[in-house]
């Protein structure tokens, strides 16, 4: 699992880079606060990733969808553990009763920004 | 369909494409000097927080709950711009009290070139104002709707509206296949659709014309038929005075942000982009006639700004300069 939240941000960051010197290794971990060596073990693999901030941190970063990249390290966002907590039998229905929809139908549920009358 | 995620607006259009999605956020940021020189695009500071204004039913104007949409705080001129993020590519329609910030005139469906009322996503990144001249914008700036500040009421008489509105046009399928086919003709981003979004405020607030500033609105480089003007989506963001949000929502409201002169004695950038590859569209005689906050003010024997002091020799860091089309983009931190 760190093997593919290492893999995806290294490749997202040096694909960054080759347009950017500001998201080299160096920078990215200055600009969210961990070590330089410690983001280069995560990218590699060889640690765990990082915790759920650093990862949103991470993402804002590299421009990503924050869900995604705590996906990818086997991690909910805590939001998201909150809501389930506060509701369990009918979050955990529910995603039993959507797990194998296809996209769009999912995307039907979503609250959308309801539009009125202008 | 219209998200609202992390302070974002997501606008999908799966209909017309899976990829068609972009980003539509509102950035806070500092008011420039409103003295007539031309400033450099200012930082963003973060994202204005974004509430369904359904969730506050009981604490928001009915003509919120009718216009439907999302609602932002601002204090009194405090300055925002608006940050569009994806790559599939899509016209963005916006407009301030219902008055079109591109070219003057009545927000109206439908997209047009003669004059271009619009901007296009990708090519264009930030829209920080009112296009006044070809490469000069009077930044968006708060003000109580009533006060005859705003667009709207100084180019129709009327506080109707208030809030800012933005209408998203997808690109059709086929000319973005057509399009992607050709590489680096495009960043990675993917985002498509129409959508309008207004914001308006709890006692009424607009948008009104703050200070110059540097910011070409780019010609759409893609021919109008591309356009898939058959998927329109659209929201309504309302302006909500910070001073109310907590009443409002029960959350603090940003901090005020810093001056313009506090931000450049700190000696921290301020930022020029360039697209070489693109020309600006002439700004609107319509938006040239406003008066800007400051000189209205002094009309009306008003400081409706708190400060104005002007600032110069700011470092600038430029953006994109010399760079490829196509080229990734360093943002505004």
């Amino acid at each position: 699992m760190s093997r593919a939240f290492g893999d995806y941000v290294r490749k997202r960051r040096e694909a960054l880079r080759e347009e950017d010197d500001a998201f080299s290794v160096r920078q990215v971990a200055q600009r969210i606060g961990v070590e330089p060596s410690f983001l280069s073990k995560v990218e590699r693999g060889e640690t765990a990733p990082p915790s759920e901030a650093k990862i949103v941190a991470l993402a804002e970063e590299l421009n990503e969808d924050p869900d995604v990249l705590l996906a990818l390290a086997g991690k909910v966002s805590s939001d998201l553990q909150e809501a389930i907590r506060k509701r369990p039998e009918l979050f955990a229905t529910l995603i039993r009763e959507m797990k194998g929809m296809p996209d769009h139908a999912v995307l039907r549920l979503v609250r959308e920004v309801r539009d009125g009358k202008w | 369909m219209i998200e609202l995620k992390q302070d974002r607006l997501i606008f999908r259009f799966p209909e017309v494409h899976d990829e068609a999605r972009v980003s539509i956020e509102f950035q806070r940021t500092l008011r420039i000097p409103d003295d007539d020189r031309e400033y450099p695009l200012p930082p963003g500071l973060g994202r204005f927080p974004l509430r369904h204004v359904d969730d506050f039913v009981a604490n928001v104007p009915g003509s919120w709950i009718e216009h439907g949409g999302v609602m932002l705080p601002m204090y009194q001129s405090e300055a925002l711009w608006v940050n569009f993020s994806g790559g599939y590519p899509c016209a963005v329609k916006v407009a301030t009290g219902k008055i079109d910030a591109v070219t003057g005139k009545t927000l109206r469906p439908g997209l047009g070139r003669r004059p271009q009322n619009y901007v296009a996503i990708p090519e264009q990144p930030w829209l920080d104002g009112y296009c006044v001249e070809q490469g000069v914008i009077r930044q968006f700036v708060a003000m109580p709707l009533g006060a005859g500040y705003t667009a709207e009421e100084q180019i129709t008489g009327e506080a109707e509206h208030g809030g800012l509105q933005v209408l998203v046009y997808p690109m059709k399928a086929e000319a973005y296949e057509r399009l992607r086919s050709q590489p680096m003709e495009f960043g990675r981003s993917i985002f498509a659709g129409e959508m309008l979004c207004r914001s308006a405020t709890f006692e009424g607030m607009g948008l009104a014309p703050g200070g110059r500033m540097r910011q070409q609105i780019f010609d759409d480089p893609h021919d109008l038929e591309d356009w898939d003007q058959a998927h329109v989506s659209r929201c309504f963001v309302h302006l909500a005075n910070s001073l109310v949000w907590r009443q409002i929502t029960d959350e603090h409201p940003p901090t005020v942000p810093p001056t313009a002169r506090e931000y450049a004695n700190a000696g921290l950038p301020w930022f020029e982009y360039y697209d070489d590859h693109l020309s600006a569209v002439r700004g609107s005689g319509i938006l040239d006639k406003l008066k800007s906050v400051v000189q209205l003010g002094s009309e009306k024997g008003d400081v409706p700004v708190p400060e104005n002091a002007s600032v110069q020799g700011m470092p600038i860091v430029e953006l994109r300069k010399g760079l490829r089309k196509g080229q990734v983009r360093e943002g505004r931190f």
